[in-house]
């Protein structure tokens, strides 16, 4: 009999809850199992530094290598005559060197985690969430070369705007988290993803306005309105726009352009969640 | 009497053209013959049953007729394609033991996150690390990454956390046999002490002793379906009458697949639609 029907027969097919329960669903999971990812953040982070002779030293450390690389490449050989052209770049380096780790390791989390997945059921958001979270920590060390590049090298521009920094964390943090919820449930089934990501993180990187202003790239936005457009629709212009005004300017961020990724990111979080509650049902078949 | 696990018409359903292996490539190419050889396998289908407080029931049959994908339905791990299962009460699961360990995190470490994992309160498990600690005997190694264990002493931290919790409903998977000879015994005891405890029990086995000796009910599995159900000595009877059959190189006659398996309560409740959870 079962051989004959290949297809789920209507009458027995389980129910599926809609959007808005499974929004809320998630939400009440996720509350119920703050634990689980606060032992899962802690758990990466003790790894982190084991196996390296400087340990948790890298996190300051990696930061300040990249922007050495970057000084050299634009400042030196390229000849920007950007006045703190380091702080410059750093205010950029920092937000992006925290989404592209959280984002890579959000989408190895739910591959990674086989093993349990098979063996016991947990809401497997909590692992694409711990692993966001945890590039939190990274940031915050970071923001220590940061502050202090501000006060011994360039104290003209400290100014009591970069107290509004953790207002941009947050939005870069609603991006980053449904990027990655969406990210470690396509992986689960196409390991394409990973090797894609790499790659389309550093094109998104030279896209958005890191190593160069705003303002450089006038002739070309004003020229071509629709690029200009496009451009501001990239979540990373606002971001760095409105990091860049704390730190390095001195003054409000880009509250318009951030309104805008706050949009972006919310659509983005919902539709991730929805997809990977969708497939989550597959994982411990296909992994 | 109310049940503590009841399953009606379940089916598990796996998509042989969707694995992990897939890259966006292959999916191009297995869209190309998507005519050729069934697509999907089912695990389980059409099973049914209900067991209420205080019952045991055994489950057994050949490799690969299903006895893992049913537990790993029970337990949660696995969604129905078809069908419905209500479990009331805690569960604990004893699938694969301490195959979900971290390998750089040390073994207190493991105890917690596990716990985490399995859903318990931190004050409970901060009530019984000491226990889980003593149970497993593993002396300093505890504080010690869990790559630096042997097979044995993995398997021991295992045990020792799955069986820390007092459950409501027990699933147990050929756990039976872990260990060296002293933890073996140990572990027995622990084994049956859980089983008077439990209220409800599944237990997985291909030693027939156990079915006779602990449970009050055995299904028979093949190839997905319940085939023989009812008192434990009869359905092994079975069971080691068709397996002499296959040793003896013959095939044993394919046996009627078990709608209602003689269990009150499945036939007289509508094949729902509903997930209760």
């Amino acid at each position: 009999m079962s051989a004959a029907t290949e297809a789920v027969r209507p009458a027995y097919r389980p129910a599926r809850p809609g959007p808005v329960k499974t929004i809320r669903q998630t939400i009440a999971d996720v509350v119920s199992r703050r634990r689980l990812i606060l032992y899962l953040v802690r758990a990466d982070l003790k790894k982190h530094g084991a196996d390296t002779v400087l340990g948790n030293v890298w996190w300051v450390l990696d930061p300040l290598l990249t922007m050495l690389v970057y000084v050299v490449l634009v400042a030196v050989i390229l000849r920007s005559t950007r006045e703190a052209y380091p702080l410059f770049i750093f205010c950029a380096i920092l937000p992006w060197k925290w989404f592209s780790s959280a984002v890579g390791a959000a989408t190895i989390c739910v591959v990674s985690r086989e093993r349990i997945i098979k063996q016991v059921a947990f809401p497997k958001i909590v692992l694409p969430l711990s692993a966001c979270v945890g590039g939190i920590v990274s940031f915050i060390f970071g923001l220590i070369p940061l502050f202090a590049m501000l006060v011994l090298l360039f104290p003209n521009h400290l100014t009591p705007w970069v107290l509004l920094i953790p207002v941009v964390a947050a939005v870069q943090f609603l991006l980053t988290l449904g990027i990655g919820i969406l990210l470690s449930g396509l992986t689960v089934f196409y390991r394409d993803v990973g090797l894609l990501m790499t790659h389309a993180l550093r094109l998104w990187f030279y896209v958005s306005p890191a190593l160069y202003g705003t303002d450089q790239i006038q002739s070309l936005t004003t020229k071509n309105p629709e690029l200009g457009r496009l451009f501001n629709l990239n979540p990373f212009t606002g971001l760095f726009e409105s990091y860049r005004n704390l730190i390095y300017y001195g003054q409000a961020p880009t509250w318009d352009l951030l309104g805008v990724v706050v949009v972006e990111s919310l659509v983005i979080l919902v539709v991730g969640v929805l997809v990977f509650r969708r497939i989550e049902p597959a994982f411990a078949k296909v992994l | 009497m109310t049940a503590a696990i009841d399953v009606r018409s379940l089916g598990i359903r796996y998509n042989l053209r969707l694995t992990r292996k897939n890259t966006v490539r292959e999916t191009f190419k297995n869209l190309a013959r998507r005519r050729n050889g069934p697509a999907h396998f089912w695990a389980l289908r059409d099973v049914s049953f209900r067991i209420d407080h205080g019952e045991s029931l055994a489950v057994i049959g050949p490799n690969g007729a299903g006895k893992s994908t049913l537990l790993q339905v029970l337990a949660g791990i696995l969604e129905p394609t078809e069908g419905q299962i209500e479990v009331i009460g805690r569960i604990s699961s004893l699938l694969t033991l301490g195959a979900g360990f971290d390998p750089d995190l040390s073994g207190r470490d493991n105890i917690r996150l596990a716990g985490a994992f399995m859903g318990m309160e931190h004050a409970d498990m901060l009530r019984r690390l000491p226990g889980i600690i003593d149970f497993a005997d593993i002396g300093q190694f505890i504080d010690a990454p869990i790559k630096t264990y042997s097979t044995g002493m993995n398997a021991r931290l295992g045990f020792s956390i799955a069986t820390a919790v007092e459950p409501d409903v027990l699933l147990l998977d050929e756990v039976l046999g872990t260990g060296d000879a002293t933890f073996r015994s140990k572990s027995q005891q622990r084994v049956e002490e859980l089983m008077r405890s439990a209220r409800a029990i599944v237990l997985v086995t291909h030693d027939m002793t156990w079915p006779v000796e602990f449970c009050n009910r055995a299904i028979l599995l093949e190839k997905g379906q319940i085939v023989a159900a009812g008192n434990p000595a009869e359905v092994v009877r079975v069971h080691e009458d068709r397996s002499g059959q296959r040793r003896a190189g013959q095939q044993p006659d394919p046996l009627p697949p078990l709608y209602d398996a003689g269990l009150p309560a499945i036939s007289s409740r509508i094949p729902g639609a509903v997930r209760l959870r």
